[in-house]
């Protein structure tokens, strides 16, 4: 067991070793500006983001990711519950909210302008209206799916409403609002970045800006590195959070999300992480 | 305790009811079984009597007292277990979630469970998940859920259809053993006219539009037995008559 | 739509309930026939659309939204419908929908192959596997200064974003279809004598198709979301631009939101043209059948 788990982390680490190692020697021979070697990289990224910057430009972009990542989920849930209840309303509703969906975020970037200039209001407020969406519709369904049988259960014994709302409802529609949550933290990145890259005076996108403009390459790229990691380590952590919140919907489904692509052909269960798009994309009865 | 008088359902104005001028009565303590085929409005006739929906005319009483709400003395056993739990809470989560909303302090909650899962044999379960058992002990999961309640009167909608021949014979008997050790009023449905004949006292065979087509006095031993009472001629003869009554054709109604 | 997420068991979990017991029991629109259940959405959600517009309107005359800020619809629909007349609309969003098409071929005609052989070879899966999990939640906005720097702001650099973003959903789609191909149907191919390649092309790739489409759906997406911000961050001509242009020109409010409209409509249609072609492609599949999945 543990060996072949050693052999897996081996092999998975080959390839991406064989990478760098491939692309140090070519940006040491080929010496083209726009690639410098990794040790030049790698050292630019240590004297700027260990940890000089940290204060000043990676915790101010992670704030503003995070308020506005926290904000279009909570708002995504409770709007989500609310329409969720009404089949009604959520039929009515639900071409403008597709609409909405489909709207591709950054073109709300001018608005933002417009509303909050360039602050740090702004920025959230971008990231929460382009990231609440895909959260509301996953609700939405996920609380329309609620079994009838449990209900029934719950009020023939007698549970009050609240308490059908938070250890019924929002349990069992749990595993959609993390589908949706996990396409809202991809959005709330990339607005993040792009936030940043358009009017800031901080954070991790703005340095990256900033040095591209003063063709400081190995800057620019440490930057984009660490912009890397920090999707990384965003996806990682949700994913550790709905592994836990989660462990339930896990065993019983035997696989790691819901959504129509892998529920219908999957048939053998294994761990997999697949898109975050697809369970709000295939949500069309 | 239970006394339903001419409960009608119409869900559309236009078609037929379906259930139609239902009147019966369990008593105390009963063992009450009501046997219909698939259709006969058995679920509706339920979700009548537990007041989750209001019928369109006609009454139920518990106690005296009408039914217009899940009434506090009255718990349900759902057939479907796999969908009446919830997959998300222990075992002992499960049978103490209504408990909170009744009163029970903390350590009440965790005696009336521990109590209930001990009754159904499963004591030392209460953290496992649901999913985690087999169909037979969900049921009885369901069943603790139930008992602690503590209900005066226990209605049961088909709850033994999704599991096991053997396994189905383990719950009949330890449903008539809960049913002698509490004090408690049982009414039963199910299509399975053996199972209704061997737990019950009385069957209600049911008809459609759901109503009450023949009353038939179960006059076996009080004590029963898989094979002992199964085999008793006058077994046999109850099952053919409940089965006729099932099928007899009705005057008042087409067959349909 | 599947009734609760924990429907579909797989075979072999411990204590599963019985298949038919999770089933769809008939739901409150059980009585009503598919066509006026159709009917009816369609009725409620042009209902709802008008109700939103309308409630907008009364809210911006009314004050409570500023009306420098956010014009009323009253605004915005004749904007709107200016620019679908004097034809102003179809230059940017050609431009969009190039950058869109270019990038995501690019990616599918890569991302395909390169899945095709990850997902069949177990030795090539075990060495791509942390690689792909590092690479795919890398935000792709984060390489726009380094294009811009490479390509230049022009079509090459929107392309090239469009491309990488959009790699990753189709190349890890293509991975899960291929691997997940029921072993079953492949040895049954094998066994009445199959080439490999009439295996590849016969089961393989038709077995994984759901997968890619899914991959694509997603790309499609993120295809315009970076469309846009290529468009709007760095210059490269299209929608976006025009929604800048407009944001700048000052007392262009409404036209603003008219360009605004026409990006989230592309991206609704565009939306629903891959559903639509998803359901014409794979109604074969379960999951499209009456009855099954979704």
């Amino acid at each position: 067991m543990i060996r072949n788990r050693i052999t897996d982390w081996a092999l998975a680490l080959v390839l991406p070793v064989l990478l760098l190692v491939a692309y140090d020697g070519w940006a040491r021979t080929a010496d083209d500006f726009f690639f410098p070697p990794l040790s030049e990289i790698g050292g630019t990224f240590a004297d700027e983001w260990l940890f000089t910057r940290i204060p000043t430009d990676l915790l101010p972009s992670l704030v503003r990711m995070l308020a506005g990542f926290a904000l279009a989920v909570l708002i995504g849930v409770a709007l989500g519950t609310l329409l969720g209840f009404s089949r009604t309303l959520s039929t009515a509703l639900d071409p403008v909210l597709q609409f909405l969906r489909a709207l591709p975020p950054p073109a709300l970037i001018p608005v933002s302008l417009l509303v909050f200039g360039a602050g740090d209001s702004a920025k959230v407020f971008l990231i929460a209206l382009g990231a609440v969406w895909p959260v509301l519709l996953n609700t939405v369904d996920g609380v329309r799916g609620v079994d009838r049988t449990a209900l029934d259960m719950a009020r023939s014994y007698r549970v009050p409403a609240h308490a059908r709302l938070t250890r019924l409802v929002l349990p069992a529609a749990l595993p959609r609002i993390f589908a949706g949550a996990r396409t809202a933290l991809g959005i709330a990145i990339i607005l993040m970045v792009v936030s940043e890259l358009i009017g800031a005076d901080n954070g991790v996108g703005y340095v990256v800006q900033l040095a591209q403009r003063g063709f400081d390459i190995p800057e620019m790229w440490a930057g984009t590195v660490l912009l890397g990691l920090l999707g990384f380590s965003a996806n990682a952590l949700f994913v550790a959070v709905e592994r836990r919140v989660l462990h339930w919907h896990l065993a019983i489904s035997g696989r790691a999300t819901t959504g129509r692509a892998s529920s219908a052909p999957r048939r053998r269960s294994r761990r997999t992480t697949p898109n975050p798009t697809e369970a709000a994309g295939a949500r069309r009865p | 305790m239970l006394d339903v008088r001419d409960l009608t359902k119409t869900y559309d104005p236009a078609g037929t009811p379906a259930m139609a001028d239902l009147t019966f009565t369990v008593g105390e303590r009963e063992f009450v079984c009501i046997v219909g085929s698939s259709g006969c409005g058995k679920t509706t006739m339920l979700r009548c009597l537990s007041g989750l929906v209001a019928p369109t005319s006609g009454t139920v009483t518990l106690d005296g007292v009408p039914v217009d709400g899940p009434p506090k003395d009255m718990a349900f056993v759902f057939q479907d277990y796999s969908r009446s739990l919830l997959p998300w809470m222990t075992v002992a989560g499960n049978v103490g979630f209504p408990l909170p909303y009744k009163g029970l302090s903390k350590a009440q909650v965790a005696a009336a469970t521990a109590e209930a899962l001990a009754a159904v044999g499963l004591a030392d379960r209460g953290d496992s998940y649901p999913w985690q058992l087999s169909g037979g002990m969900q049921q009885r999961v369901a069943i603790a859920r139930a008992l602690a309640y503590q209900p005066r009167i226990l209605l049961m909608d088909e709850p033994f259809a999704s599991v096991d021949a053997q396994t189905r014979a383990d719950l009949e008997d330890l449903l008539l053993d809960i049913w002698r050790r509490y004090d408690i009023t049982i009414l039963f449905v199910t299509h399975d006219i053996d199972e209704a004949v061997y737990l019950a006292q009385r069957v209600l065979v049911l008809r459609r539009p759901a109503h009450v087509h023949e009353v038939v006095e179960i006059d076996l031993p009080a004590e029963r037995d898989q094979l002992a009472t199964k085999q008793l001629p006058r077994f046999g003869e109850l099952r053919s008559h409940v089965l006729s009554s099932l099928r007899a054709p009705d005057p008042a109604v087409l067959p349909g | 739509m599947q009734l609760s997420t924990t429907g579909t068991a797989a075979p072999g979990e411990p204590a599963a309930a019985p298949p038919t017991a999770r089933r769809g029991v008939a739901r409150d629109g059980s009585r009503l026939r598919t066509a006026d259940l159709g009917l009816r959405r369609l009725g409620l959600g042009l209902a709802g659309v008008v109700a939103v517009v309308l409630l907008l309107e009364i809210v911006v005359r009314v004050g409570l939204l500023p009306q420098a800020w956010f014009p009323p619809p009253s605004e915005i629909f004749p904007d709107f419908a200016g620019l679908v007349t004097t034809g102003e609309l179809f230059v940017p969003l050609g431009q969009t929908l190039q950058g869109w098409v270019l990038g995501i071929l690019a990616a599918t005609v890569v991302a395909v192959p390169l899945g095709v052989l990850i997902g069949s070879l177990e030795l090539a899966h075990r060495l791509t596997r942390f690689m792909l999990e590092f690479l795919r939640p890398i935000p792709p906005v984060a390489l726009i200064p380094a294009a811009v720097l490479i390509f230049g702001s022009n079509l090459d650099m929107k392309v090239f974003l469009i491309a990488f973003g959009t790699f990753w959903p189709v190349l890890l789609q293509t991975v899960y279809g291929v691997h997940d191909v029921d072993p079953t149907a492949r040895d049954t191919a094998r066994s009445y004598g199959l080439a490999p390649r009439a295996v590849l092309l016969r089961v393989t790739l038709p077995s994984a198709l759901p997968y890619i489409a899914t991959g694509l759906r997603i790309a499609s997406a993120i295809g315009l979301i970076l469309a846009v911000t290529s468009e709007i961050v760095v210059g490269v001509p299209g929608i976006g631009v025009r929604i800048t242009d407009a944001q700048s020109a000052g007392g262009a409010e409404a036209l603003m939101y008219a360009w605004i409209l026409a990006a989230g409509l592309l991206g609704w249609v565009l939306n629903g043209a891959l559903q639509m072609a998803e359901r014409r492609l794979l109604h074969w599949h379960p999951s499209f059948r009456p009855g099954g999945g979704r």
